[in-house]
């Protein structure tokens, strides 16, 4: 059985008051492969993972995932082929996590991704207790928990190591790697350095517009690094 | 698990103790009377009272849910002065007509209702939670003076829309006036029951909620429209009662804590609870002269409400 192709975008625009947020962005994405969006601060990474994701209010260029224009099909129905998480967790009130399990409606899924992201003692707290980073691990779990079955999926995450701790951001990587195995298609928009240096491919954006896109060697070098954000390659902390 | 099912056991006990006492509370002191004018006069108020505190409690929950904030009440942000608004307009305009059908007055509240509801979400439901009270504010405050005008100018409606604006409007229920109100209170309330789930969701945001699968949009026009009819039919049958929709979701809150599927049916029970309870203390303590439910639910209502405020539960 071959990789599916799952996500195809073709000259991707999305305007958000009178200016151009992303500009003729094309990729595509076969299962079982992981690429990272990177690029500075206002880059249009979130507004191209929203885009994919469907949730753009118009956007210009062709977009399916699994075949099918994610526009264009129920909300319900785009939950079977693809998960998103946002990239800021807020909750309105102040649950249990065993009520978010039930909330969920996947239960189980949800309390494995908390046990995978070492959250299984918060279970029985409440989410406003937590730290930052916890409330973006229990946020990460109940997305992840969404995706009933992995495969020709796309896996859509929005810096999903922000505010975590070493220990959780070596559990995102790996769970991200064990998602691509199960054959999804994981695009993840980030800063770390490190999981964009994990995964298959590197986009890298500035201006909404593409500037490189390969392997993380191709595309994290030097002169792109210093092009893209300004900055020499030996201050970057995550620089090897 | 074992608290939920105390909690409920209790609310019901107590709500069936004051049902008992509503019926038995009369002009003349307590005692049963003789059963017709029991089940003629006392029986209707207090199904009504029941039926808009049920609609009163989930449609100030589902209000809570879909604004994501936990000062969104249909009192605070204008929806009951909408209603009333509507049938102040149908009395004020058409007074000859307003009674020819059991519908109209009702309609008349819904269409107030959903006005301002609708005027809510466009001009602040995207917004802080301050722009969305801000406009709940201005909109009251509107539809208020628009009563209070309209209730100076007609003579024979004065007196009867004087009492709505108070929540007054209990002592005259009959089984005429109040058996279509109350029954779309509680088809408002059993139909936002429906809404537990994806409420839940859309308490992750707007963009999260949609990443889950949640049709925000569709699940704001039927909340929207649902409240708004909840608030239309529990001011047919009692007038303005601001209070109970910000009350009973808080209680039912820290009784049972945040999820929708058990925070609407509890702030429903609660608020039926607190409407007759109100009702009945108001027409218990004074026989002479009662306090409307209105009075008796803000004097009981809000040093409860400051004490669940300071204790802060989500």
């Amino acid at each position: 059985m071959g990789e599916p192709l799952v996500i195809k975008a073709l000259g991707l625009g999305v305007e958000l008051g009178g200016r151009r947020v992303i500009d003729g962005i094309s990729l595509i994405a076969s299962g079982g492969t992981t690429a990272a969006i990177v690029g500075p601060n206002g880059a249009g990474k979130t507004t191209l993972l929203r885009t994919i994701a469907g949730l753009a209010a118009r956007h210009d260029g062709e977009l399916t995932i699994a075949g099918i224009d994610p526009a264009k099909i129920s909300t319900a129905g785009a939950m079977a082929t693809r998960v998103y998480c946002a990239q800021r967790p807020t909750c309105a009130w102040n649950y249990p996590l065993h009520d978010l399990a039930r909330i969920s409606g996947q239960s189980e899924a949800f309390i494995d991704w908390l046990v995978k992201l070492s959250l299984e003692e918060a279970l029985h707290r409440r989410i406003w207790e937590l730290s930052g980073g916890e409330q973006k691990a229990v946020h990460l779990a109940f997305a992840l928990s969404q995706l009933a079955e992995p495969f020709g999926c796309a896996v859509l995450l929005d810096e999903p190591t922000d505010s975590l701790d070493f220990h959780r951001q070596a559990a995102v990587r790996s769970a991200v790697k064990a998602l691509a195995q199960a054959g999804a298609a994981c695009i993840i928009a980030t800063h770390d350095m490190e999981l964009a240096r994990a995964c298959d491919r590197v986009l890298v954006l500035a201006e909404g517009r593409l500037i490189a896109e390969g392997t993380p060697t191709e595309t994290l070098t030097p002169a792109v690094i210093r092009e893209v954000w300004g900055v020499d390659l030996g201050v970057t902390p995550s620089a090897r | 698990m074992k608290s939920r099912a105390f909690a409920f056991i209790l609310i019901t006990l107590i709500l069936a103790a004051v049902i008992a006492s509503a019926l038995a509370t009369g002009p003349k002191g307590f005692g049963w009377g003789d059963s017709n004018s029991l089940l003629l006069l006392r029986a209707p108020r207090v199904l009504a009272a029941l039926a808009a505190g049920l609609a009163l409690g989930i449609g100030g929950g589902a209000q809570q849910g879909i604004f994501r904030n936990p000062l969104a009440d249909p009192g605070l942000t204008g929806v009951f002065g909408g209603a009333l608004f509507g049938i102040a307009i149908l009395l004020g305009l058409a007074p000859d007509i307003a009674w020819q059908k059991s519908w109209l007055i009702p309609a008349a509240a819904f269409g107030g209702a959903l006005a301002v509801s609708i005027l809510l979400v466009t001009i602040g439901g995207r917004g802080s939670s301050a722009r969305l009270l801000l406009t709940g504010l201005g909109l009251n405050a509107f539809t208020a003076a628009g009563t209070l005008v309209i209730t100076a100018r007609s003579g024979e409606s004065r007196e009867l829309l004087t009492n709505g604006a108070y929540g007054d409007w209990l002592g005259m229920a009959t089984i005429e006036l109040t058996w279509l109100p109350s029954l779309l209170c509680l088809l408002a309330a059993l139909l936002l029951l429906l809404l537990a789930r994806p409420l839940d969701l859309l308490s992750f945001g707007e963009d999260a909620a949609r990443g889950f699968g949640c049709d925000v949009p569709s699940l704001q026009r039927r909340a929207i429209l649902l409240t708004a009819l909840a608030a239309a039919a529990a001011t047919c049958l009692v007038g303005q009662v601001a209070f109970i929709g910000l009350l009973a979701p808080h209680l039912a809150r820290a009784l049972v804590g945040p999820r929708h599927a058990l925070v609407l049916p509890f702030s429903g029970l609660l608020g039926a609870l607190l409407l007759l309870g109100a009702d009945t203390l108001g027409r218990g303590l004074w026989p002479q002269a009662p306090l409307s439910a209105a009075a008796v639910t803000a004097v009981l209502g809000a040093p409860i409400f400051i004490w669940i405020a300071r204790s802060r539960h989500g």
